[in-house]
């Protein structure tokens, strides 16, 4: 078990500059999940914590020893890779043992440790078997147990599950938490799934183009996203994004709408273009046009285009009347409102649900 | 006849294009392969010698093979060839792909290197290791030789080193296909296996063996059946580079296919020269499917 500690870790290809120099701190026993967009440099990160990447710049350390030099096996770390990357040829037995081939243990101990993670697992009835003969999750399994069996400091996963059908994804996702929680060690996760990261992390790295965006817990990540790139990663569906500008008052409209009041906007210049974030939760649909009473916080008129429902809610997509011609809104509403497409409803939302994002930086304006 | 087709299922109207298709390589195949093959078998039991008509003579040709010291002298030869052909070319190309796999610089330039000499005419190449195998003033490999104070070899001339000589060249002219075979499995096999076997701390040599060998098992199986096929049949080298093309000094050169051809276009004795191509037939299709039960099974 170990801390793990980037300091401003750089990455290049060639010219290309793939990493511009990221800082990231790991706590013993933490799981943390990296997350973002195809190619924002998830796995370059961990393949350079694995030792699999030569480090172009900063550092990495575990524990308190830099191992920039240090070869994978001089690292304690294992990892699993989105193929499994079991060798098709050796029964499941020897796959696993493959993980204490350079242990210096009598060969009745490794024999009681396969078995025993087997047994952890439910691979015992495989063991002879090679991995052509196991499902995708019995596959993955046996490259976990591969990397459980060394007791490694720092488990390094990359995208493990996303090779597995959304049930066994689901599975699988709480079997690794089990497991964390079992063995309390240092875990990285790379995916691209934000509800992956949201369940498991117990703190998550969004990243976006080689730089991180913001690191937090998944609560603090989604309850207070630091720009509108994480505002529309996190949560599912995406947060609303709506334009409008600071008034002269020091309340806020949005473009062909109303003002309302935030305390946000105070602390900008009125004039100041914005964008006000409201997740589809937040927002309450009302079945009647027409101003309600004049209660804080978000107003707005639209009306239904397309309705989802997801079983105990559903998804309403709305053309909101905006100034720039309409604006797509989503909202969640209980599926004992009877909504169809083509009806004219209100949308509210409390002060307290809205966030506020300056347009140009995209950066969160603090209350 | 449209009619007829109109009426077909879709299955079966696959069926029938690709039996079309087939059709024309099946029936040149018929033509050009099994119906000689036939023939020759039937030769084989003849003493037809071009002149006269052939009379049947049984089993004559198969049993004067048995007494022929030349027959077993040629046997064994063909033999040696594989024998040490075999794995000599086969570790050589496999140890040149597996570096040159790793190479980025003039990858290509290189590769392309070690191709040529497969596109290069058999009968050109072989003169020129001719001349290369000569007396020092000469010959270039005998001038190295004492240019680094080493006594000059007879090669060509020596009974004993004659059939290494000629098979020299041959292993050379088929490395470059072996090496862009080997390099496209190499390649077949994903790159995490080893960055697994990296973690793990597995050595080269154990990643090597356990690793890249036993993935390699289908590419191995393909060469070793192509590579032997091929010294079994050498000819080109022998023909080329010994005098007269007779497979000497002592015929200690000479494989079984010249001295087939001797047998036929020499003495004109078709009859024993269908025999010995019988036999090379068995000889190549029993070793052939050995090596795919060997190589297959596990
Ligand atoms: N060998 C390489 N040479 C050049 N560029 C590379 C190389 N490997 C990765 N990159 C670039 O580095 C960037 C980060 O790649 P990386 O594989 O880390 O992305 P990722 O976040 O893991 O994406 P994904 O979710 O698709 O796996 C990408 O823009 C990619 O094009
Ligand atoms: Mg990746």
């Amino acid at each position: 078990m170990a801390t793990v500690t980037i300091r401003n870790l750089v990455k290049r290809y060639r010219e290309a500059e793939v990493l511009h120099g990221i800082n990231l701190d790991i706590a013993d026993g933490e799981f943390v999940v990296l997350v973002g967009p195809s190619g924002c440099g998830k796995s370059t990160t961990l393949r350079m914590i694995a030792g699999l990447e030569d480090i172009s710049g900063g550092e990495v350390l575990i524990g308190d020893r830099v191992v920039n030099q240090l070869e994978p096996k001089e690292r304690n770390i294992a990892m699993v890779f989105q193929n499994y990357a079991i060798y098709p040829h050796m029964t499941i037995y020897k796959n696993i043992s493959f993980g204490l081939r350079t242990a210096r243990l009598p060969a009745a101990e490794k024999d009681r440790r396969i078995r025993a993670v087997a047994e952890q697992l439910e691979l015992t009835p495989y063991l002879d078997r090679k991995p052509g003969q196991l499902s995708g999750g019995q596959r993955q399994r046996v490259a976990i147990g591969r990397a459980i069996i060394r007791d490694p400091a720092v488990f390094l996963f990359d995208e493990p599950l996303s090779n597995l059908d959304a049930q066994l994804r689901a599975q699988t996702r709480l079997e690794i938490k089990k497991l964390h929680q079992r063995l309390g060690s240092t875990i990285i996760f790379v995916t691209h799934d934000q509800v992956e990261a949201m369940t498991l992390a117990d703190r998550i790295v969004i990243m976006r183009d080689g730089h991180i965006q913001q690191i937090g817990t998944p609560t603090e990540v989604y309850d207070h996203p630091a720009n509108t790139f994480v505002a529309r990663f996190i949560g599912s569906p995406s947060m609303n994004l709506l334009p409008g500008a600071v008034t002269a008052d020091g309340g806020l409209a949005l473009d062909g709408n109303g003002p309302i009041a935030h305390p946000a906007a105070r602390g900008l210049a009125p004039g100041s273009r914005v964008l006000l974030g409201v997740r589809a939760d937040d927002l309450r649909v009302q079945s009647h046009t027409g101003a309600t009473d004049k209660a804080p916080g978000l107003q707005l008129s639209g009306r239904v285009s397309v309705v989802e429902p997801l079983g105990p809610d559903m998804l309403v997509y709305l053309d909101a009347g905006l100034d720039a011609g309409t604006q797509q809104v989503i909202a969640k509403a209980d599926t004992r409102q009877t909504l169809r497409p083509g009806d004219e409803v209100t949308l509210t939302a409390a002060p307290e649900t809205l966030h506020l994002f300056d347009e140009q930086s995209g950066k969160a304006v603090a209350v | 006849m449209k009619h007829l087709y109109n009426r077909l299922s879709f299955q079966q109207k696959k069926a029938y294009w690709a039996w079309l298709f087939l059709a024309v390589p099946i029936l040149f195949f018929a033509a050009v392969r099994f119906y000689p093959t036939i023939n020759a078998a039937m030769i084989s039991f003849t003493d037809w010698n071009l002149l006269t008509e052939g009379k049947w003579v049984g089993l004559a040709n198969y049993e004067r093979m048995f007494t022929d010291k030349v027959f077993w002298k040629v046997f064994a030869n063909t033999f040696l060839y594989l024998i040490v052909g075999l794995p000599v070319s086969l570790t050589l190309a496999f140890v040149v792909a597996y570096y040159l796999d790793q190479v980025r610089f003039m990858h290509g330039f290189i590769r392309s290197l070690y191709f040529i000499p497969y596109l290069t005419t058999a009968v050109a190449m072989a003169w020129v290791w001719r001349w290369g195998y000569q007396p020092a003033p000469m010959g270039v490999i005998n001038q190295i030789l004492s240019s680094i104070g080493m006594p000059q070899q007879p090669f060509l001339r020596s009974p004993n080193q004659a059939l290494y000589a000629v098979l020299a060249p041959a292993i050379w002219a088929g490395l470059g296909f072996q090496v862009i075979i080997f390099m496209a499995g190499l390649r077949a096999i994903p790159e995490t296996y080893y960055e697994a076997a990296r973690i793990d701390g597995i050595g080269k040599l154990a990643t090597l063996w356990e690793i890249t060998l036993p993935l390699l098992r289908p590419t191995l199986v393909f060469i070793v059946v192509l590579t032997s096929i091929g010294l079994l049949r050498i000819f080109d080298q022998v023909y080329n580079m010994t005098v007269d093309g007779q497979g000497g000094p002592l015929n200690a050169t000479r494989p079984l296919v010249l001295n087939i051809y001797n047998t036929a276009f020499k003495d004109f004795d078709m009859g024993y020269a269908t025999a010995q191509t019988m036999v090379l037939f068995l000889v190549l299709l029993i070793i052939t499917l050995i090596q795919l039960r060997l190589m297959r099974s596990k």
